[in-house]
C-alpha cells in the first residue's frame, strides 16, 4: 500500500523544516558564530522550556491586548463600514477621515498614544485596534458591495423590505469578505500590540523581546519571538476556523 | 374574458438600444400564454416590465386594471437564471418568498410535502443549492414562486436547462397546477413544440426592437399530454406555422 498524497505532502514539508532546523543548528556550531548573536535552535528550545513561566505570563498580557483590540476593531469596524456603505454623508466624511488616518504611520502614533493612555493595557489595546481596524472596514465595504445584482432584483420581485434585503441578502453575501478582512486583521493586531509594548510598557512579549535583547540575552529574545509567532498563528487559525460556517463562498 | 394583464404600445430603450418597439397585448384570466422570439429580442425585458421590476418610457401596462409600477404580491417570477440563496437549504429557499411577506402564510406541512413531491425534490429538503444539479436548482426556483401561490406566474425559460424527459414531466405538472389553480401563466420559451403543447396562445416576437408580430391561438383539446405532439396532426401544423413565423425552416 502506498502512502496517500496528503501524508506524502505532509512528510515532505516536515522533512523540509527539519532539514532547515538541522542546517541552522550545525551551521551555527561549525561556523563558530557567537551564541549571543545567533544561538542554535536547540539552545532556543531549551530556553523556551526554562523560561516558560515568564513567557507564558507575558503571552497572556499580550493576548489580552490583542484580543480586545481585535474584538473592538470588528465590533466598531463592521457597523461603521455599513454606515459608510449606506450613507452618502458618511462616505464623504467618515470614510476619507479613516483613509487619512490609515495613512499616518501608526508606529509614529505609538509614543503619543502611550503619553495619552499610559503604560497599561489601554494604550496597547488601542495600538492593536488601530492596526486591525482598517482592513476590517475595507473588507466589509467590499463585501457589502458584492451582492450579486440578480439576487437584489430577485429580492425586489419578492417585495422584500430594505431591512430584509440587508439582513437576509446583503449581510450573508458579505460574510466571506468580512472574514477575509478578519484574517488579515488578526496578525496585524498582534503586531500593533507588540509595537505598543516596544514603545511603552512594563510587560508583554514585546517588552520581553526588548529587555532580553537589550541585555544580550539573545536566546530569550528568540524564545519570546517564537511565542509571539505561535500566538499569531493560533489566533489566525482560530479566525480561519469560522470559515466552515460560511462555506458558501465556494458555491 | 377580462384582461388580467394589458399592455398598450409598450416601448423600452436601454441607453441608445431600442429593445422593445411597440408591444400591445392582452392576457386574460387563467390564460396560458407563451412568448417565442429570437434571442436578444427583449422577451426577458418584457417579462421584467410586466413584473414591475424595470421602468419603461412608452405605453402602459396594467395588472388587474391598475398601472404596474412596483412588483405585486400576486405575481410570481421565475427568472432565467435560478436565483437561489447559497446559504439557505432547499426548504428555506422554497419558503423564502413566503417568509419575506408578512401577509403570507407558510404552507401546511402536507401542502409543502406535496410541493416538494411535485418538483421531484423529496429527500433534498435539507440540501444546499451547491449540492443540487442545475435542473434541480431550476425546480427549486419554480417551487419558490409556486409556494407564494401567485395569481400570475411569469416564467423566463424555466426549463431551458433540463433534459427532455424532466422537461416533459415538469411541463405536465405545470399544466396540472395551472388547471387546478386557474393561474394566469406567461412563459418565455425557445421551444416551439413546448409553446404549442402548453399554451392557449403563443405570442411571436420579431427581432430587436421586439414587437409582437403574431398572436397564434392554439385550439388543441385539453387536457393535453406529450402524446399530442405525436398523435395530433393539428399539433404538427401549429409547429410548422410558428416555425415559419420565426424564420426557421
Ligand atoms: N439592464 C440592461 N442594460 C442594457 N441593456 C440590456 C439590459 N437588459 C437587457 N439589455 C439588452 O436588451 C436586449 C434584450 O435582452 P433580453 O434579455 O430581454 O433578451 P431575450 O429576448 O430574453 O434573449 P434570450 O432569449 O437570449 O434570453 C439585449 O440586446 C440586451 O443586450
Ligand atoms: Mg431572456
Amino acid at each position: 500500500m502506498s502512502a496517500s498524497p496528503i501524508t506524502r505532502d505532509r512528510l515532505i514539508s516536515i522533512g523540509f523544516f527539519l532539514l532547515l532546523g538541522l542546517g541552522w543548528e550545525f551551521g551555527v556550531r561549525w561556523s563558530g558564530v557567537q551564541s549571543y548573536l545567533l544561538p542554535p535552535p536547540s539552545a532556543i528550545l531549551a530556553e523556551l522550556w526554562q523560561s516558560r513561566a515568564p513567557i507564558l505570563a507575558q503571552s497572556l498580557v499580550t493576548l489580552t491586548e490583542v484580543f480586545w483590540g481585535f474584538i473592538i476593531a470588528v465590533a466598531l469596524g463592521v457597523p461603521i463600514a455599513a454606515l459608510i456603505f449606506f450613507s452618502r454623508t458618511a462616505k464623504r466624511t467618515v470614510y476619507p477621515l479613516f483613509v487619512a488616518l490609515q495613512s499616518i504611520p501608526k508606529i509614529g502614533l505609538a509614543p503619543l498614544i502611550v503619553v495619552w493612555f499610559g503604560y497599561g493595557l489601554t494604550s496597547k489595546l488601542i495600538m492593536a485596534f488601530l492596526f486591525a481596524f482598517f482592513p476590517i472596514i475595507i473588507s466589509t465595504l467590499g463585501g457589502l458591495a458584492s451582492t450579486p445584482a440578480h439576487l437584489e432584483e430577485h429580492f425586489r420581485a419578492l417585495r422584500a423590505s430594505p431591512m430584509q434585503s440587508f439582513w437576509r441578502l446583503r449581510v450573508p453575501a458579505a460574510l466571506p469578505s468580512i472574514l477575509d478582512g478578519c484574517k488579515v486583521a488578526m496578525p496585524l493586531a498582534v503586531i500593533g500590540a507588540v509595537v505598543g509594548e516596544f514603545v511603552g510598557s512594563n510587560d508583554g512579549l514585546g517588552n520581553l523581546i526588548l529587555t532580553a535583547s537589550g541585555s544580550g540575552h539573545t536566546k530569550l529574545t528568540f524564545a519570546a519571538l517564537i511565542a509571539v509567532t505561535l500566538m499569531s498563528l493560533i489566533l489566525f487559525y482560530s479566525v480561519a476556523y469560522w470559515e466552515r460556517f460560511i462555506w458558501w463562498r465556494a458555491a | 374574458m377580462s384582461a388580467v394583464i394589458s399592455m398598450a404600445s409598450v416601448g423600452k430603450t436601454f441607453g441608445d438600444l431600442r429593445v422593445l418597439g411597440d408591444v400591445s397585448a392582452e392576457i386574460g384570466a387563467a390564460e396560458f400564454v407563451s412568448v417565442l422570439g429570437p434571442s436578444g429580442c427583449g422577451k426577458s425585458t418584457l417579462l421584467r416590465l410586466i413584473a414591475g421590476l424595470t421602468s419603461f418610457e412608452d405605453g402602459s401596462i396594467c395588472f388587474n386594471g391598475a398601472e404596474v409600477t412596483t412588483p405585486a404580491p400576486e405575481m410570481g417570477f421565475v427568472f432565467q437564471t435560478s436565483n437561489l440563496l447559497p446559504w439557505l437549504t432547499v426548504r428555506d429557499n422554497l419558503l423564502l418568498g413566503v417568509d419575506l411577506d408578512a401577509a403570507m402564510q407558510r404552507p401546511s406541512d402536507a401542502a409543502f410535502a406535496e410541493l416538494v413531491e411535485t418538483l421531484g425534490l423529496t429527500g433534498f429538503e435539507a440540501s444546499h443549492p451547491h449540492q443540487l444539479s442545475g435542473g434541480m436548482r431550476h425546480r427549486v426556483a419554480i417551487g419558490q414562486a409556486l409556494a407564494r401561490n401567485p395569481q400570475v406566474l411569469l416564467m423566463d425559460e424555466p426549463f431551458g436547462a433540463l433534459d427532455a424527459l424532466t422537461r416533459d414531466r415538469l411541463n405536465m405538472e405545470l399544466l396540472r397546477i395551472w388547471q387546478r389553480d386557474r393561474k394566469t401563466v406567461v412563459l418565455v420559451t425557445h421551444s416551439i413544440s413546448e409553446a404549442v403543447l402548453l399554451s392557449d396562445r403563443v405570442l411571436v416576437m420579431s427581432e430587436r426592437p421586439g414587437t409582437i408580430v403574431e398572436d397564434v391561438r392554439i385550439d388543441l383539446p385539453r387536457p393535453r399530454d406529450p402524446s399530442v405532439t405525436r398523435e395530433d396532426p393539428a399539433f404538427g401544423d401549429y409547429v410548422v406555422r410558428l416555425s415559419k413565423l420565426m424564420g426557421v425552416s
